[in-house]
């Protein structure tokens, strides 16, 4: 079973709602991400998204963007993130992993060994902002196994598709709050709570909310029609607060996941 | 939807937030080019406001000087000064068809910024144009006169601060404001059906050099000749010779410093296929699949891409792309400027400078036809520094 699928069956079994952060990879060097990871693992984050560094994310907003390009600067880049991974199984680290990057990136390594590298090394499951369902045949055609699964994507204006892109969506369905770009606070589409609605009534699997979320209490209204939150800019902008400290990470995560659950 | 590829090229490479809406465009933009009022509307604004048709002025000096019959396409006669205006009026229509209120636009030069600022202040919509920094630097006069058109631009400070970025931040916005906003793209480039518009909206030009062409002289051109950053000038120029075996197509891109120095424009010259801005095509990038900083002395040529259907037509050796220096291309504009009285956009100046290569190969009886896309008044500062010898930004 794919790590993913088996963490939110485990949650869906004890009624509690999953947290899932985003981070960086070799912000601001691949040991500070590393640190953080087993930081959030103990703190009970239930999966983590790992952001490959792009000179072009389309998708993202200013905080990402900034942290892309300071990675980049600092190195990092698909092979060192595959290093950084391989590193934490091999250090034990058990928690679902997602690669959260951009399609060129996967292109460019080729997409049989990306897949195979993936499925080797425990990268669990892929997040591609910019590569749509009607793009995503030639990556699926090697995403046959349980290894490493696509998430699928759907926003406010989804409308029509929702129902054809969650048929066959494995792991869970990313839903962004907002149109456009990651971590846009605190303005979550006007229509969010009949949107999410309409995605959780469609889903075979658990519906995550992302964009824009920095504690808790912001998903509260919505929390009868999610099954979990996800948290990337403003995880950025805390830990840049302090110094990526993985105690901060250890301690916001932690409160996080139990205030999520006290709704 | 319709097939949104050239041969391996092209696609929709763009957020989910996004597909609706290009579903939305696509459908809209069907139904208009079969529609007569809206062709009819087109080329009214096409005529009345524009100015077409353009002059196949048949540049006798320098026929006279370089052995063979050159014709130059004064796309720099148009309103605004270059061809981007054909594409504005087609895409704010549609834009008006469809019921938007505001348009957006990223601009290099600065060319397309004012053509879109122009249209907007013709049909009353809300522009705004994003614009690198460093853009605005090299390219100031038409950024005081998309300001003088009622537009807002706002400067991208992100990555290389050029058209690549200004791309990247109108994509964002456009993905955030979709549904009440039209994003007119300016170059051959983009998330289907982008490209196929843009391609239509420019094919005026190539419709009406081939009628002038028989007129003038009869029958067809031997060669045609286009520059190409993105490629919308060249697609046009090209789009009703694609068919016309006999005539040969040539696309210039930018070479920069050279092609082998790394610092230069030619996204096809290595024919590496990646995807950006929301299509496959050949790219500019690294080993790690980053995308490489453009180099080239032309603003409008200063970006990593080009057109998927340019890069079809490359693969399929309908067209052959070469590219030339900065050196050659402000050579050529000086000569043009001193033999035809004509001076040319740098971009424009690169096409002038494979002419001169290519006529060495032809005689006097045969013919050239080039796109002189763009006139060379915003590019007067950068000409000064060059011929000063004080270089050039990027």
């Amino acid at each position: 079973m794919n790590r993913i699928e088996e963490r939110l069956a485990t949650l869906q079994a004890k009624k509690e709602k999953a947290f899932i952060t985003y981070l960086t990879a070799g912000l601001p060097n691949m040991e500070a991400t590393a640190a953080i990871v087993k930081a959030q693992e103990e703190a009970g984050t239930d999966i983590i998204e790992i952001g490959v560094p792009f000179s072009d994310p389309i998708a993202d907003g200013p905080v990402i963007q900034q942290a892309s390009y300071e990675a980049i600067q600092a190195g990092a880049n698909l092979k060192k993130s595959f290093e950084l991974i391989a590193g934490l199984r091999a250090d034990g680290v058990k928690l679902p992993i997602v690669f959260m990057l951009y399609y060129n990136t996967v292109l460019h390594y080729g997409l049989e060994n990306f897949v195979k590298k993936c499925q080797k090394i425990g990268v669990d499951g892929l997040i591609i902002p910019d590569l749509p369902l009607e793009e995503q045949g030639p990556i699926k055609q090697y995403l046959t196994g349980d290894e490493t699964i696509l998430i699928q994507l759907v926003s406010p204006v989804s409308a029509g598709r929702i129902g054809e892109i969650v048929k066959s969506a494995r792991g869970f369905i990313y839903c962004v709050s907002s149109m456009g770009v990651t971590g846009q606070s605190g303005s979550f589409h006007k229509e969010i709570l009949g949107y999410l609605s309409d995605v959780k009534k469609q889903s075979p699997v658990p519906v995550m909310m992302g964009f824009g979320i920095t504690e808790a209490k912001d998903v509260a209204l919505m929390k009868d029609v999610i099954d979990g939150a996800i948290v990337g800019s403003h995880f950025i902008n805390l830990m840049r607060e302090h110094q990526f400290d993985p105690q901060a990470a250890k301690e916001y995560c932690a409160r996080f996941k139990k205030e999520l659950n006290l709704m | 939807m319709s097939n949104t590829y050239y041969g391996q090229f092209g696609g929709q490479y763009v957020s989910e937030s996004l597909m609706n809406t290009l579903q939305e465009v696509d459908e809209a933009f069907e139904a208009a080019i079969k529609d007569p009022e809206f062709i009819k509307e087109y080329h009214y604004y096409l005529k009345q406001y524009v100015g077409r048709e353009t002059p196949l002025y048949f540049a006798e000096n320098l026929s006279k000087k370089y052995g063979t019959r050159i014709y130059l396409k004064r796309e720099d006669l148009n309103h605004t000064g270059a061809h981007k205006i054909n594409n504005v009026i087609g895409q704010i229509l549609l834009a008006k068809r469809m019921g938007k209120k505001k348009v957006i636009a990223e601009t290099g030069a600065g060319q397309h910024g004012v053509a879109t600022a122009t249209g907007a202040a013709l049909f009353g919509m809300e522009c705004t144009v994003f614009m690198g920094s460093e853009d605005i630097e090299r390219q100031r006069l038409n950024v005081l006169r998309m300001e003088m058109l009622g537009a807002k631009v706002v400067p991208v400070t992100s990555g290389s601060n050029t058209l690549k970025d200004a791309t990247n931040e109108a994509i964002r916005t456009w993905a955030k404001t979709a549904e009440d906003t039209f994003y007119i793209i300016g170059s051959a480039v983009g998330p289907y059906p982008y490209p196929k518009m843009v391609k239509e909206f420019q094919s005026c030009i190539s419709r009406e050099a081939k009628k002038q062409f028989a007129e003038q002289v009869g029958g067809l051109p031997d060669a045609v000749v286009a520059c190409v950053g993105g490629g919308s000038n060249s697609i046009g120029m090209f789009a009703d010779f694609i068919d016309d075996k006999d005539v040969k197509l040539v696309g210039v891109e930018a070479a920069g410093l050279g092609i082998e120095t790394g610092k230069h424009a030619s996204a096809m010259a290595l024919g590496n296929p990646g995807v950006l801005h929301g299509m496959c095509s050949y790219l500019l990038q690294d080993d790690d699949g980053n995308i490489q900083l453009a180099h080239s002395i032309s603003a409008g040529l200063d970006y990593p891409g080009v057109g998927p259907e340019h890069a079809y037509l490359r693969d399929t050796g309908r067209v052959e792309y070469v590219s030339i220096t900065d050196k050659e291309a402000m050579d050529a504009l000086l000569e043009l400027c001193k033999v035809e009285g004509i001076i040319p956009a740098i971009e424009s100046a690169h096409a002038m400078a494979h002419v001169f290569k290519m006529a060495q190969e032809m005689n006097e009886n045969q013919s050239i036809v080039m796109c002189l896309s763009g006139r060379g008044d915003k590019d007067v500062n950068t000409i000064a520094d060059y011929v000063a010898g004080k270089g050039y930004l990027n």
